[in-house]
């Protein structure tokens, strides 16, 4: 019997990394998405220290 | 049953040219399903209006309740690691993802009754106890497997795989929001035919790992690469079985390792929306702390990466006296980031970052640095062993961080400062892994199997 040496073609190793890719990548832009409120929040008040660190 | 031999260990060896980079995707397809385990939260406000819809009934479940699907989760995933492991090493990759995909689906599908019936052993059956062994043998699945197919690079193929564990709550966490919204109706609120959906999408995705995983042939090596004459101290050429692999020093040094850093990453991720409201009072609210959040679920996740690609160039030893040296540094100084000190947001925000990346590097190094000490023969059964540590920090962790910090606001601290012993007590739990990284030596030569090379 002769063995199989077929090489895995480039094209299938590229839908096999999108088909992982694609869910985390949007999984990802979602995360991201939400992250940005951090950014768009108001700047800090500036507040005296009350008092030192015991 | 011979219509599932096509699962067998025998059925899934790599025919020659098989490419090992399709391995990695199949890794990540079950790891991006079962790291849906830390997106659970988002069905406790619906799970608790189950009868009432828009608001809780007295006989609706309560949060406190509902906690315990995910504990329950999270202490099966260590036992059945722990207990299925050796079983996965004889078995084969591909029947153990498969065993996953079944309980994991079936954890979604049991749990759609315990919905429906409004039942809730029936959830903590369904999802904390058979979904949770589908965590544990979906975790570990992979990872001998990874580790053959990349001898040259075991740190980056174990963390492109465990780096999905942290991405599939990013997926997790919108997919069950948006089929909760697309099911809601005005006398159901989704959740069980949310679970039912994504018992089947998971289902799916997972048996395309199921397919794709491949054995690697014996005798095969990386094309240009020649094992390393002279190995590094710690890297071993020899294997130690895994119950052998228990009673070693070193078995119990990165048990200890594992458990302190992800006890300290805990301490954060449990306290990160409400440490930095208080820190920063009046000028973060609810929203940017949500914010902040998913900011460091992406460095959770992309440190698992990062981390674990990089211990194959400075050595997993090294990997984890940063993770532990400068981690207690980082969780010594982050307090005096707060509004009452330097009064800076930013850095607060950078150094959580850094943490939580090297929180995220602790997962995905460790099984690098098992492969160092035991070799390769039984890594998978012993990472599984060691995954114990993770359900004793989970409970660890989170007691620790909540009932400190309401001691110190019981006897007069300001809830701000409360932070501040906790964050030194986390810092001193680093140290404490780092004096057992220091104390790791390589394996005793009486504990190798006998002519048992790596690889054979």
């Amino acid at each position: 019997m002769a063995e199989n040496t077929k090489k895995s073609s480039g094209a299938m190793i590229l839908l096999a990394w999108l088909i992982v890719g694609i869910p985390l990548g949007w999984g990802v832009y979602n995360t991201l998405l939400s992250s940005m409120k951090l950014f768009q929040a108001p700047p800090a008040q500036i507040t005296t220290p009350a008092s030192p660190v015991k | 049953m011979a219509f599932l031999s096509f699962l067998d260990r025998e059925k899934s060896i790599a025919h020659p040219g098989y490419s090992r980079w399709l391995v990695p995707p199949a890794a990540l397809a079950i790891h991006l399903c079962i790291g849906q385990a830390y997106a659970f939260s988002v069905f406790k406000i619906p799970l608790t209006r189950l009868l009432g819809i828009t608001k809780s009934l007295p006989d609706d479940w309560s949060q406190s309740q509902l906690a315990w699907i995910f504990s329950l989760a999270i202490v099966m995933l260590g036992l059945s690691a722990a207990t299925f492991g050796k079983w996965l090493e004889a078995a084969g990759p591909r029947k153990a993802m498969f065993a996953s995909a079944v309980c994991f689906a079936l954890g979604f599908y049991i749990s759609y009754f315990g919905v429906v019936w409004h039942q809730l052993w029936i959830i903590y059956l369904g999802y904390g106890v058979i979904g949770g062994i589908g965590l544990g043998l979906g975790y570990i699945s992979p990872v001998s497997t990874l580790i053959k197919w990349f001898p040259d690079r075991p740190g980056l193929a174990t963390g492109m795989a465990i780096m999905g564990f942290g991405g599939g709550a990013m997926i997790g966490s919108p997919l069950s929001i948006k089929l909760m919204a697309y099911f809601h109706t005005a006398t159901d609120v989704g959740v069980g035919k949310t679970f039912l959906a994504m018992g089947t999408l998971y289902f799916l995705l997972m048996m395309f790992g199921v397919f794709t995983v491949r054995v690697v042939p014996h005798g095969w090596k990386p094309d240009n690469w020649t094992p390393p004459v002279k190995q590094q101290a710690l890297v071993t050429s020899h294997n130690v079985e895994v119950n052998t692999a228990f009673r070693t020093p070193q078995f119990w040094l990165l048990w200890i390792i594992l458990c302190m850093n992800v006890t300290a990453g805990i301490g954060i991720l449990e306290q990160a929306s409400p440490m930095i409201q208080e820190l920063f009072k009046g000028a973060i609210g609810p929203v940017a702390a949500g914010g902040f959040v998913g900011l460091l679920s992406l460095f959770n996740m992309g440190g698992r990466f990062f981390w674990s690609a990089t211990s194959d160039y400075i050595g997993r030893k090294p990997t984890y006296f940063i993770f532990l040296a400068l981690g207690a540094v980082l969780y010594f100084f982050l307090p005096q980031t707060g509004g009452n000190h330097l009064n800076s947001v930013k850095l607060f925000v950078a150094i959580s970052a850094v943490l939580l990346s090297m929180y995220g590097g602790g997962f995905a190094t460790i099984p690098a640095y098992l492969r160092d000490l035991f070799g390769t023969y039984h890594v998978s059964a012993i990472h599984g062993r060691l995954l114990t540590a993770w359900s004793v920090a989970g409970v660890l962790g989170p007691v620790l961080v909540n009932y400190m910090r309401e001691y110190r606001i019981a006897h007069g601290a300001e809830k701000a400062s409360a932070y501040q012993t906790v964050l030194l007590v986390m810092a001193g739990l680093l140290v404490v892994g780092f004096i057992a990284n220091l104390l790791v030596r390589p394996v005793d030569p009486k504990y190798w199997m006998p002519d048992q090379k790596d690889g054979a």
